[in-house]
Parts: structure tokens; sequence; C-alpha cells
């Protein structure tokens, strides 16, 4: 690297580097990350204390089944229902004013035809803890049904065993092993994808708006006396993507690190596996997705006088990049199908697809390597058109250019 | 070695619509101080920026120092460009530093020079402070020491003393004078006729892309002979205008300037002067650079019509 390519970029990465703007969001990312990992993994292992009730029925023996039924609910090996003895005199007055008391949480009114009508009415202070009510429903629910059988003249053990559902675990086969997959892979690949495609978008416009300044203070003649604009556009290029590459990395870097720690002293709770193939990938794709788009950015910096002017002719560079997002589900639902794979090897948008391919499963080592291929291609072509762009357009002030006259830049650059 | 410090021959460059130079040769000898003037959109900023190789020109061919304008040539040359430009969240120190390094200086080298020239334009207070702290004259002295830092050959600045305060103006021509003292031939263009008559030994003169001309300030001057006449007086002059011989009158407030015809007497006009008004001042000069200015321009703004 020649040595005022190297102090371009030099001056560009301190310049992100050094804003408050970057350091919180560097810190603060993986904060997010570890809290977005951990808080609903402990949140399920503690989920308080359990929930403070008492039954009200007109049917003491019905009442006692029911009351007996939630003191067996245990969720993760805890009790998750402190039954109150409820009192056949009670009444619904009085449990409305315990509640409001806070002598309990909540109470849960049978009315006299329950067995019949199904239909029941919880009062409680709080009613969004959804899971420990649905399990409070399910329970209820199987002491009704078992009476219903039992009245028809059925045996409700026997009945539950012979309705026994299937209980099907989802186990993920890697080259590194099985694992017992609950569902966390899907959102480890939203996540991580989210992280990608804000980090690509906010990088690339930092490019744009750092052309736009340039012009706007009027360096940029400077810079353009002193060295060529290629080497301009690339100081620029190398330089905020080193700054968002430093970011990407320390994010990377931490989600590895709450991924070990899950696995190992904090504990067993379930977190998805992070390959080191998907933190490589996810480095890799963000570099080449960031050349791509930056250039696209710088070229449209170049072209406008304002912020405000970028925006429309912001919205088609950003198209393949949402149209990538929008096939997010049907690349999740079939990760090898042919919308897939093919979405998975168009610059511009395999950048984000194929990264989310290779983390909900490993795609054949050949299909990777092309996707990078022509990703590669894909970047040596827009930094081809956005060298031209740029070269024109850094010294052009006054009227934004239409999209022919852009062309015109291009051909005759 | 080459006595030429720029060499311009057959220059053209159009825009969609516009052609921004026409057929313009120039020739800078080293160690002078070359005034480019012109009228605004004359194509004086089009023809530098194709010097620094910032445009291609579309004919024509280009020499700097002997060599083509390539980059190599580039980090010989100083280029302050009329729109002054300099990061606005960077510190001075680095800025320098920086705007150094795109020159090919090195980092401790660009620290050395920078302290003379800081205490010189009295900027050394504002080393550590950020560019957009700093008020319009000091960004523009700080952009002048970013221009020469790298001790360039040639200096090519456009508008170098405009916006500045009159003590600033002094301290900033002694610099350029001392800059051509020791050997740096320095290119200027500007509108401020009296800062060029001032520093310049040569000028050349493009009006629409055209050079209309050219030469050393004495010959430019003498070629529009002494036929120029400034009047002081009391009283009201306004018929001197219709005088027989009389070319043009510029009312500068304090004194007339009176145009004469190619050739023709003053002492006609003395005499009615004399017997109208109460004079305080008669004499015969040369046409100061803002008259011919004026007159070569209108002329070939005539002619091109």
């Amino acid at each position: 690297m020649s040595a005022k390519l190297w102090a371009i970029v030099r001056r560009e990465y301190l310049e992100r580097v050094r804003t408050k703007g970057f350091v919180i969001g560097t810190i603060l990312g993986p904060l997010l990350m570890a809290a977005m990992m951990i808080v609903p993994a402990l949140a399920a292992r503690s989920r308080g204390k359990p929930l403070k009730i008492a039954v009200l029925s007109a049917r003491q023996e019905l009442r006692e089944a029911v009351e007996a039924a939630l003191r067996e609910v245990k969720i993760d090996g805890r009790d998750r229902f402190d039954v109150q003895p409820g009192q056949a005199e009670a009444s619904e007055a009085a449990l409305k004013q315990a509640v409001l008391d806070k002598r309990l949480d909540g109470y849960l009114a049978l009315p006299e035809d329950v067995v019949a009508s199904g239909s029941a009415s919880y009062y409680g202070r709080s009613v969004t803890n959804r899971i420990v009510l649905r399990a409070m429903e399910r329970t209820v629910s199987a002491v009704l049904v078992g009476r219903r059988l039992a009245s028809a003249g059925l045996d409700p053990g026997r009945v539950k065993e012979l309705t026994h559902e299937l209980d099907m675990k989802t186990i993920r086969l890697s080259e590194q092993g099985e694992r017992e997959d609950q569902g966390a892979a899907a959102i480890l690949a939203l996540i991580m994808l989210m992280i990608l495609y804000t980090s690509l978008l906010l990088w690339g416009q930092a490019v744009m708006t750092s052309v736009i300044e340039e012009k706007t203070s009027r360096v940029v003649e400077v810079m353009a006396a002193g060295v060529p604009s290629t080497t301009l556009l690339m100081g620029k290029l190398l330089g905020v993507g080193a700054a968002g590459l430093t970011q990407v990395l320390v994010w990377a870097l931490s989600l590895l690190g709450v991924s070990l720690a899950a696995a190992g002293p904090i504990g067993s709770f379930s977190m998805p596996e992070v390959t080191p193939l998907m933190l490589v990938s996810f480095v890799v794709f963000f570099l080449l997705g960031f050349l791509f788009y930056a250039a696209l950015y710088a070229a449209i910096g170049a072209a406008v006088n304002t912020v405000q002017e970028a925006q429309s002719l912001a919205f088609p560079v950003m198209l393949p990049i949402i149209l990538a997002m929008i096939s997010f589900p049907a690349v999740l639902e079939s990760p090898e199908g042919t919308l897939a794979v093919t979405v998975s090897m168009i610059p511009g948008m395999s950048q984000l697809t194929m990264f989310l391919r290779i983390v909900v499963l490993t795609p054949p080592m050949w299909q990777i390597l092309l996707s990078i291929a022509l990703l590669g291609l894909g970047i040596l072509a827009v930094v081809w058109i956005a060298a031209r762009v740029y070269r024109v357009g850094i010294l052009m002030y006054g009227k934004k250019p239409t999209f022919p006259e852009l062309v015109r830049w291009v051909r005759h650059a | 070695m080459n006595d030429k410090a720029l060499v311009l021959k057959g220059i053209r460059k159009a825009f969609a619509g516009h052609v921004a130079v026409e057929d313009l040769s120039l020739v800078v000898p080293r160690h002078s101080v070359f005034g480019l003037l012109g009228p605004n959109g004359a194509g004086k900023t089009t023809t530098l920026r194709m010097v620094m190789n910032i445009l291609g020109p579309d004919a024509g061919t280009i020499e700097i120092l002997g060599q083509p304008a390539d980059h190599a040539a580039r980090d010989r040359i100083g280029y302050m460009p009329e729109e002054r430009g300099l990061y606005p969240r960077m510190v001075l120190e680095e800025q320098l530093v920086f705007m150094a390094a795109i020159k090919g200086v090195k980092a401790k080298e660009a620290l050395a020079r920078m302290g003379p020239w800081l205490e010189r334009l009295s900027l050394a207070d504002w080393r550590k402070r950020k560019t957009n702290e700093l008020s319009k004259g000091m960004q523009q002295k700080a952009q002048f020491i970013a221009t020469v830092l790298h001790q360039p050959e040639v200096l090519i600045v456009d508008e170098p003393l405009s916006g500045l305060d009159p003590v600033a103006t002094d301290v900033m021509r002694e610099a350029l004078l001392d800059l051509r003292r020791n050997g740096t031939t320095i290119v200027l263009s500007s509108h401020q006729m009296d800062t060029v008559e001032r520093l310049c030994d040569r000028v050349a003169l493009i009006n629409r892309g055209e050079k209309i001309l050219d030469g050393a300030v004495s010959e430019v001057k003498a070629r529009h002979g002494k036929n120029t006449v400034v009047l002081a007086f009391d009283g009201d002059g306004s018929f001197i205008e219709s005088l027989p011989g009389v070319v043009r009158v510029t009312d500068f407030g304090q004194y007339l300037e009176v145009r004469l015809e190619a050739g023709s007497d003053p002492q006609p006009l003395l005499r009615e002067a004399a017997a109208r008004l109460r004079l305080r001042r008669f004499e015969i000069v040369e046409p100061s650079l803002h008259d011919i200015f004026v007159e070569t321009v209108t002329r070939h703004g005539k002619e091109a019509a």
C-alpha cells in the first residue's frame, strides 16, 4: 500500500473510531446480544415466585380436585401455583378484595356448569404471564376432560395412555455432531442476519455521508489535487470498512464468548451453537457486502449535494438487499431450494442469503466459494462504475444529475 | 534545468453544453509570480484544475517542470483552490500532517516544518484545536500552510488574500514573496487587481475560455500607452466625460481616472480642467491593471458578440 493511500485509510479509520457513537455502538451491540440470548434463558429458569391463587367453586369436590391438580404443576421442576385452601362459603367479593389487597395474585372462578360448558374465568392483577396461565388452562382442562370421560364410563387414566401425543424433538445434524434444537437456530439466524443487514446499511451510508461532507466542505478538491480520485475512493472504502470491521469483529467475538459461556460455566440453558464457520462467514460477508454497497453509496454521495438529495438515488441501491430480506422466510423454509441457492449466488443479495444458509445448515463448500467468487466479481464491477461516477461527481455542484447523465459519466469518465 | 515551470499548449475543455477553455496556451517561467486574471466564469478554475490533473483536457498538452502533468509531478506543486477545504472535525495539527502526507511528506518532517509557519501566521495557539473552531480567516491561513508544507516548487493559489484582514493580508503577502525569493514559482488567480499589480511580474488575462492578453506587467502597461490621466479636484467634473479625445472616465471617489484616445494629447484636457475646476492633482500615468482588465474584457466581449 502506498504511503498516501495509507494516510487516507488511517484518517478515515480514526475519524470514525474516535466518535462517541462508534464506542457506544461497539460496546452496546454485544450487551444487547448477550441480553437477547441470556435473558430469555435465565428467565425460563427462574420465573419468580409461584402464583398465589385460590379456586372459587360451589362444588367442593371439584374444587379440591382442581386445587390438587394445580399443586402438582411444575415448570422447569418448580411449583408454579401456591394454591390457597379454598372455603366453600368464600364469596367472590371477598376473593376480589383479597386480590386487590395483594393477599392473592388471582383466583380462578369455576361456574356451576363448568364440566359441561368448559368455560371458566381467571381474575388476577397480572394476566400477561402467558406460559403460567396456559399451564393453568391445560391442567384444569385435563381435570374437566377426566370428569367427562368418567361420566361416559371410560377410565381417564386408560384414555390418557392411549391418546398420548407425539413428543418430537428436532435435532440438527452437522459435521460438528448432533444437537437438540428448540427453534433457537432460527432465532439466532434472524438475529445475526439483522445485525449483518443493519451494519451493511449503516456502514455503507457512513461512506455516502462522508463523501457528501467532503464535497460540502470542499476539501475534496484539495484531496483530488493531491492524489488520483481512485486512490481517494479506495482509501475511503478501506478506512471506513476497517472501522466497520472493528465493530463487527468485536460483536462476532463477543457472540462467540456468549456462546462458549453458555456451554460452559454459566450453565446448561439452551443456547444455539455458534460455529467458527458462522463467525468467519459473518466477517467475510460483512466485508464483501460492505465493499459492494459502500462503493455504490460512494457513487451516490459523489453525485449529489446533500443527504436529502441522496434518498431517491439510494433506494434502487437498497433494492437487492431488501429483496434478500424479503426472501428470508422462503430461504429458511427451504435452505437447499432453487430460490435459496439462486439468491445466494447473486451479488448484492448473496452476502445476506448465503450467510443465512450457512447459519441454518452447511451448504456445499463449492456453493460457498462460488458465491464469494461471484460477489468478488460483482464488487470489481461496482467499484469500476463507482470510481467513474466518483471522479466526475466530486467536483460537480448544483443540479442533481439524472440517471441518463450518470450513465454518461460512467461511459465518458 | 528547465526554465519553464508550466507550459500549456492548445488546451481545450468542454463540458456538456459549453466550452470552458478554448485553445489556451500559456508559459509560466520559473521563479516568476504569474497572475491569471479573468472575469467570473472565464475558465480560470477549470484551467487550474487541468494543471492539477483533477480534470483532463479534451485537447492539448500540459507540462509541469518539464514533465507531463502526471501524478509524479503533483507532489512538486502546491494548490490552494478558491473554495477552501479542510476537514472540519480534524485537529489542526493532524490536519496539516495529513495534508502533507498526501503530498508524500513524513509525519515527523511535517510536524517540524509546521512550527515556524504556525508562528508566522499567528496560529500557534490553535495547533490542537479543531478546524471548525477556527475563524474563516484562520482557516484560510491554515489552508495556506497545508498548501506549502511539502515545499512545492510551483505554488498555485486561487484568491490568496481575499477575506483576510489588513494585518493578515500583509503577513500573507510577505510569505508569498519570501517563497518566491526562495525560488518558488507562484501562479495566482485573483480579482483584486491591486493585489495582482503589487505581486505579479507576469499576467495573462482570459475571457470566455480564451487568452486575450499575456505578458510581463510592465510590458502590458507600456502596450496600453501613457494615455491615462489621474485628476483630483474640487467642483463638478461631470463635463470631462464629454470632452473630445476622452474614451472613458472611472470615478474612484477621491479621484478620477480619465482614459484618452491612443496618441491624443492630454494638454487640452489640462487646460479645460484648470479653467473650470480647482485642481489638486493632475498626473499622466500608466493605466492601472484594473483599467486594462475592464477595457480589454469589454472590448473582447463586444468582438465576440
